[in-house]
């Protein structure tokens, strides 16, 4: 079946939109079911009703008067009359109305279709968004940031007035121009186009974009940019704001304060080497006997070395990381088993503790000897595996030194410098607070354990790693 | 044998490798800023390698831009950097692909560690 085959009458009881047919003298011949459904009332009630006397007079509204006895006389047709009324049944409704004269054969007066629409929501929805976008509009006006709002495409529907007088612009400057087109295009960068670009369709925000340049009229100055998806609830609009903090002056702080550290770093680490230098020197001339113990001092000197950076980088209140500095330990050591010693890897298992600065140094320089002392007694042939492992176990941590070498013999603690270094083991081990346990062979190899109170000052400090 | 060129502005560490180098067999060129070492790199002296700091007086990266230079200059040079700076993410992007990093202080097992793991490269 074609629509041509469909009859007139079948049309117009389907749409949803309400239609009356009113004759030369404003009376109702018919309406449809749309009708009698939006104002809550019957064929009865309806046809052969004036117009103005339908439902008590509820449609005596002046607005329609004036569609009805002042503009249809004129016109064949009216499309788009707004009329807002309270009507008694269904209270207040914006209703747009499209009305056309009709003639029927040998019908000479004709007749008016008006076809009602209910737009009371879209309208309702639509005063609700403009002062919704007017609160955005006084919040944006109120913060001291720059910032702008963007619309779907990019385009700007407001900056702030923060932003205008930052960037020394009109409003009439910003209105519906792209952001990547203000200024000298400082703005127009890929990344930030592509991180914006996600902002509203997958609602991802841009949080800290850096973006350092010469602005006119500013010098050089760093943004930070934020951007995040803003929508009114219920409404399928949404907009961006896009938040520029000008961090100038604290990345200068930051640029001043990194550069003397590395100033600083630089000085000690240079002065270490020296230290580490001058007994190589003394090495160099030294009996062969002695000079594992100068070597042992390089390594301990190297262990402080080691914490430095961890420890430079905290200020107070701050931890450093004992999993990273297991690792950086592994690493320098592993750095220095060359030669006959190659063969040894070592390993580090800890779990993500942290330590307060003060007491990384005795910390270090225990690790430092007992590692030590796995390399130069457990691995005759050059070869094995050593793992330092941390763990958190009740309000303690425990230290553990494990080997899979030839285990402990009896004549090793007559030795001297592994008794000087076992010295050094108990000294670290009773500033730490902590206890030993009776080292054991389990199997071909060695297993120290240390038990040492958390070495973490209460109260909740951030964490430096490596 | 190699000969390594030394580029190291402090006079006593910069002896006391070059000491540590010899005894390993090798032959040295003495530099204390990037300049010296510009003048061995431009000449015709053979060199196998480049050992520099990478913070040479005024320059806080002025190793690595030596080493850029080097290279250019001489494509088969082979380069170990050391610094007691914190090494950031600017200064490893800097560093020539393939080359070698030993932090300060080090001992001669890692100096001669890194010197050969640098040669065998």
């Amino acid at each position: 079946m074609a629509v041509s085959d469909i009859a007139a009458s079948d049309i117009v009881e389907t749409v949803p939109t309400a239609l009356i047919v009113l004759d030369r003298n404003l009376n109702i011949t018919s309406a449809n079911r749309a009708f009698y459904q939006t104002f809550r009332t019957s064929a009865d009630e309806t046809e052969g009703c004036h117009i103005y006397d339908l439902g008590n007079g509820q449609w005596d509204i002046p607005a329609l008067r004036a569609l009805l006895e002042s503009v249809i006389p004129h016109r064949a047709s009216v499309e788009g009359f707004e009329v807002e009324h309270d009507f008694p049944t269904i209270g207040r409704r914006t209703m747009l109305v499209n009305a056309r004269k009709v003639f029927r054969p040998g019908d000479h007066d004709g007749s008016i279709l008006l076809a009602i629409e209910d737009v009371s929501e879209e309208r309702a929805a639509r005063v609700e968004s403009k002062r919704y976008w007017h609160l955005i509009q006084s919040i944006v006006d109120t913060i001291r940031d720059p910032l702008v709002v963007l619309e779907n495409d990019m385009t700007i529907v407001t900056a702030s007035k923060a932003f205008l007088k930052i960037f020394g612009i009109t409003e009439a400057e910003t209105h519906g121009r792209r952001v990547a087109e203000l200024g000298q295009h400082q703005w127009d960068v890929p990344a930030l186009r592509h991180l914006m670009e996600k902002v509203l369709p997958e609602n991802k925000p841009i949080e800290s974009f850096e973006i350092e340049d010469n602005f006119p009229g500013l010098g050089r100055r760093v943004f930070n940019l934020n951007a995040r998806k803003i929508s009114q609830p219920g409404n399928h609009a949404h907009r961006m704001l896009l938040v520029f903090e000008d961090i100038t002056d604290r990345k200068q702080r930051e640029r001043d304060a990194l550069s003397l550290t590395n100033e600083i770093s630089h000085r000690i680490k240079n002065n270490l080497q020296i230290v580490v230098g001058l007994i190589a020197y003394e090495a160099k001339w030294t009996a062969a006997p002695c000079v594992q113990g100068y070597k042992a001092m390089q390594a301990r000197i190297g262990a402080i070395a080691e914490l430095y950076d961890l420890i430079s980088q905290s200020s107070r209140g701050q931890t450093v990381a004992v999993d990273a500095y297991l690792r950086e330990i592994a690493k320098t050591m592993s750095a220095s088993l060359i030669g006959t010693m190659s063969g040894i890897e070592i390993e580090v298992k800890a779990e993500p503790l942290e330590i307060d600065p003060d007491r990384a140094v005795p910390f270090g320089l225990l690790v430092n000897e007992l590692a030590t002392n796995a390399i130069k007694n457990a691995f005759p042939q050059g070869a094995g595996h050593i793992t330092l492992s941390v763990e958190k176990v009740g309000d303690e941590i425990e230290l553990i030194v494990a080997d899979d070498g030839v285990g402990m013999k009896d004549k090793d603690s007559v030795k001297v410098p592994e008794k000087r270094g076992s010295d050094y083991v108990a000294i670290f081990v009773r500033q730490l607070g902590g206890t030993i346990a009776p080292s054991v062979s389990e199997g071909t190899g060695t297993i120290v354990r240390i038990r040492l109170p958390l070495l973490l000052i209460p109260g909740g400090a951030e964490r430096v790693a490596a | 044998m190699a000969v390594i060129l030394v580029v190291e502005d402090d006079v006593f560490i910069r002896q006391v490798a070059e000491m540590m180098i010899q005894d390993w067999g090798h032959d040295i060129l003495s530099a204390s800023d990037g300049d010296e070492a510009r003048v061995f790199l431009r000449s015709d002296q053979h060199i196998d390698a480049l050992f520099t700091d990478i913070y040479l007086k005024d320059s806080v990266l002025g190793g690595c831009e030596l080493a850029h230079q080097a290279i250019a200059l001489r494509p088969k040079l082979r380069v170990l950097y050391t610094t007691g700076n914190f090494v950031t993410e600017k200064m490893k992007a800097l560093f020539i692909e393939g080359t070698q990093f030993l932090r300060k202080p080090y001992t001669q097992n890692q100096l001669e560690g890194c010197v050969a793991a640098m040669l065998a490269a």
